[in-house]
């Protein structure tokens, strides 16, 4: 009889176009599995929900993946081999040099690189970290952040890097507990804020950098959405998962843009109802019924004025877009007799006056001034187009924390 | 196990004997029907039930089997069947569908030996029995604690159903029960996005022609794609699928017809097309009766409303998001009624539309909007082709063209 085989996924790429994928195993050293049944008050009736155990225990004679559950014991950052290689190599970053050497590194520098081509199988225990040293190693990368001694394309590529590696080992042993909950959350919101900080970088393959930054984004939100599962009990629901959930929605504002290849609406159908009633998803509803109906006006302000930090990273792009929507409506609609006063469409739009008139330019827009020098947007322009290299947002008028 | 009372030793052995000849005698008269009848293991025909009994009275069933050339040709089917039936009996779901999962596996080598077709019916019967054994497993899973799999084992297996029907011959036209078999595995997990690759392979490969194929599994394949293309919001291509469905489902199938509706109004609502009442009230629809009504009476806040009240219904069919996006035909109407009342009053300015009116109008609705935010929502609908005219700013009016200000969808989904 043939087994059905189930291929184990590939710990490193996480892929997971699947969204609860079934990746996850127990892990000894996670908490007594609280187990609900499938009538608590979170399950759907005709979904049957994936969940997974926390015991070690149910593995059964046939499940397919007998691979070991390994318990990794390298103590340092970065396993030695492979820092004496990377000396040897001069493959240091410029974090890791001691003293700006480019051919020395130290136990205290050296943080594990990812790499794609190794398996499980042949990794051995002595190069992977177990969950301390990875919960220290990752607090240590994300301390970088708060330097500017570095241009942060360069940070943001050496965080993306060995995050991975940390993501890689913490999937390689199996770590499905709170702890590795937080460390994914630290994660994702390291990957939204670079959502933001790399819009103003201008190198030139910054557009691949920012792909591959939101390719990272999404894996590791997937990932953290199946840890959410594993360790949810009928007591209580993650206190970040709202806001977590809020930022999946965001992501899929646009039409075009299903970065996890699921439909929103498909998706909706296994978030849990008290997520679905949360305050942080309640915003992110909001913003997209205002953003699909091109409800402009309300589309602005409520971000404006209830967006977190982190969510308005992942909206920003989208400000731009309704910007053009509004100016695009105004055009096309408005009376040709009356044009629009620029105090007016400033605050319609939330933008200071002055880059409100870049931005028209951007678009193709002509302003037109009166005898006492009061600027207005002339309607039926025939020259309207997309913005142009409008990478940035232009804030919102005098609210300003969101230049953090 | 103690025997069960009222039945002998002798009375198990001859009902397992009795099975046994039926089954070889429907394999050699090539009697698919009663084939089929022999492998519904959840049926719960009192045939197969008392069997269940029998076998967990008379233990040794394997020597039964090899008793006679008829069926011991057949005895790693029937060896793990009968342990599937046992099992089952005893409400051991797990072991039950481990069992027939080689069972069926058993079955599919033999099936690809026999040349013609003969035998689809029980092949279904199979592909039908392995997701529900599956289905109850993993119940069964998850309520010990467990992860479930089983499900996906089976959605493995219907896989490989499906490449022993994809060929030239007869069999071929097997491949779509199977397909809406998998369809049914794939939304249960929610791994939605495998129905792509069966997808494909049914409507590119050359040797499939849709046509061809039973009646019943093109409306259930039918309702499947369309109910994807309603996740996607591609409501010209749902609207076809899901219409395809209705029309070649069997009438007297209500509740499948219910079902095929579920999704079709609301790809109709979004291309402007009412349902009447009596049909909601029929198919016991009426969660979208107030959905429909405030449509007819550009009632904001009936739609929002009867939004709330059903979200948590709504949301787990997938069509929330398509209802909330009818917000713009709702106040398409609202402003038609708020025209067609300054018509009656006075038909030469009608046209003209102060925005203050409009807040009006929403304000008794209890929606508090503003102007700026009025005049925002007109130059949507104006930009969506919903209204026809243009808005004047400083005099905070919209004046509305004098042919057809209103144009109605017309089957097309609203602009984007």
């Amino acid at each position: 009889m043939e087994k059905s085989h189930r291929q184990r996924p590939n710990p490193s790429s996480s892929s997971s176009t699947q969204f609860r994928s079934q990746k996850f195993r127990s892990n000894p050293t996670t908490k007594d599995g609280k187990f609900t049944k499938n009538n608590s008050p979170n399950a759907r009736e005709d979904f049957v929900k994936p969940r997974r155990a926390s015991q070690q225990t149910q593995q059964h004679v046939d499940d397919s993946s007998n691979l070991p559950v390994l318990l990794g014991t390298c103590p340092f950052m970065c396993p030695v081999a492979e820092r004496t290689q990377r000396e040897r190599l001069r493959d240091l970053a410029v974090f890791e040099r001691v003293d700006g050497n480019p051919r020395k590194t130290s136990s205290d520098l050296a943080v594990k690189k990812f790499c794609r081509t190794i398996s499980i199988r042949d990794m051995p225990t002595s190069d992977l970290r177990p969950l301390p040293v990875l919960e220290d190693t990752l607090d240590y990368l994300l301390s970088f952040l708060d330097s500017s001694e570095h241009p942060f394309e360069v940070v943001h590529d050496f965080i993306f890097d060995r995050t991975r590696s940390i993501r890689q080992d913490l999937s390689m042993q199996n770590i499905d507990n709170e702890k590795a909950i937080y460390m994914y959350e630290k994660m994702v919101r390291f990957h939204v804020r670079s959502l933001h900080k790399l819009r103003s970088c201008t190198n030139e393959n910054i557009s691949s950098v920012h792909y591959l930054n939101m390719e990272q984004l999404t894996k590791a939100l997937t990932t953290l959405f199946n840890l959410y599962d594993i360790n949810r009990s009928s007591e209580s629901i993650n206190e970040n998962e709202a806001e977590f959930c809020s930022f999946y929605v965001l992501l899929h504002l646009g039409s075009n843009s299903q970065p996890t290849g699921e439909s929103l609406s498909l998706w909706f159908r296994q978030v849990p109802i008290p997520i679905i009633k949360s305050k942080e998803m309640g915003f992110a509803r909001r913003i997209l019924r205002f953003f699909r109906m091109g409800n402009y006006k309300r589309f602005l302000l409520t971000t404006a004025a209830e967006a977190s930090f982190l969510q308005y990273c992942i909206i920003e792009p989208y400000i731009i877009e309704v910007r053009a929507l509004a100016l695009s409506c105004i055009n096309n609609g408005g009376y040709k007799l009356h044009p629009y006063p620029l105090t007016h469409l400033s605050k319609l739009l939330m933008m200071k006056e002055s880059d409100l008139v870049s931005f028209c330019g951007a678009c193709g827009l002509e302003m037109v001034t009166d005898e006492v020098g009061n600027k207005s947007l002339l309607t039926k322009q025939t020259t309207f187009c997309s913005p142009k290299g409008a990478s940035q947002s232009y804030g919102f008028l005098n609210l300003e924390p969101f230049e953090r | 196990m103690a025997a069960y009372p009222g039945m002998s030793m002798g009375e198990a052995h001859r009902r397992i004997t009795e099975y046994l000849n039926r089954f070889s005698d429907a394999v050699s008269k090539q009697d698919a029907a009663s084939l089929r009848f022999l492998l519904s293991l959840s049926s719960n025909s009192p045939f197969l039930l008392s069997l269940a009994d029998a076998l967990n009275t008379f233990h040794d069933s394997s020597r039964l089997i090899k008793h006679s050339d008829h069926y011991s040709q057949f005895s790693d089917i029937l060896f793990n069947f009968f342990r599937s039936l046992q099992t089952y009996r005893l409400a051991n779901l797990f072991d039950s569908y481990q069992a027939f999962e080689k069972s069926a596996n058993a079955f599919i080598q033999e099936f690809r030996n026999w040349e013609s077709a003969w035998a689809l019916e029980a092949l279904y019967a199979l592909a039908y029995e392995i997701r529900v054994l599956a289905e109850r497993a993993d119940r069964e899973l998850a309520s010990n604690g467990k992860s479930p799999e089983k499900l996906k084992a089976a959605g493995s297996f219907l896989m490989k159903v499906f490449g022993v029907l994809a060929g030239k011959g007869p069999k071929r036209v097997g491949a779509l029960y199977v397909t809406c078999q998998l369809f049914k595995v794939y939304f249960k997990l929610g791994t939605v996005h495998l129905c792509r690759s069966v997808i494909r392979s049914i409507e590119t490969a050359r040797i499939f022609d849709f046509e061809e194929f039973p009646k019943r599994d093109k409306v259930t394949y039918m309702y499947y794609t369309g109910r994807l293309e309603v996740f996607n919001e591609n409501f010209p291509a749902a609207d076809n699928k899901l219409s395809y469905a209705l029309t070649h489902c069997n009438p007297r199938r209500e509740a499948n017809i219910r079902m095929i509706l579920k999704y079709l109004i609301p790809v109709k609502l979004s291309i402007g097309i009412l349902p009447k009442d009596w049909l909601l009230e029929k198919y016991n629809l009426v969660e979208y009766r107030d959905v429909v009504q405030a449509l007819r009476r550009g009632d904001l806040r009936l739609l929002r409303h009867a939004l709330q009240e059903h979200e948590d219904r709504f949301l787990r069919s997938g069509v929330f998001l398509v209802l909330e996006k009818l917000e713009l035909q709702v106040y398409q109407r609202l402003v038609k009624k708020i025209y067609f009342i300054q018509k009656q009053k006075d038909p030469t300015k009608a046209h003209q539309v102060k925005l203050e009116v409009i807040v009006k109008a929403l304000k008794w609705l209890e929606m508090d909007m503003d102007v700026d935010e009025v005049e925002c929502i007109m130059s949507i609908l104006i930009y969506k082709n919903l209204v026809k005219g243009y808005f004047a700013h400083k005099s905070k009016v919209v004046v509305l063209s004098k042919q057809d200000p209103f144009p109605k969808l017309n089957g097309k989904p609203v602009n984007s």
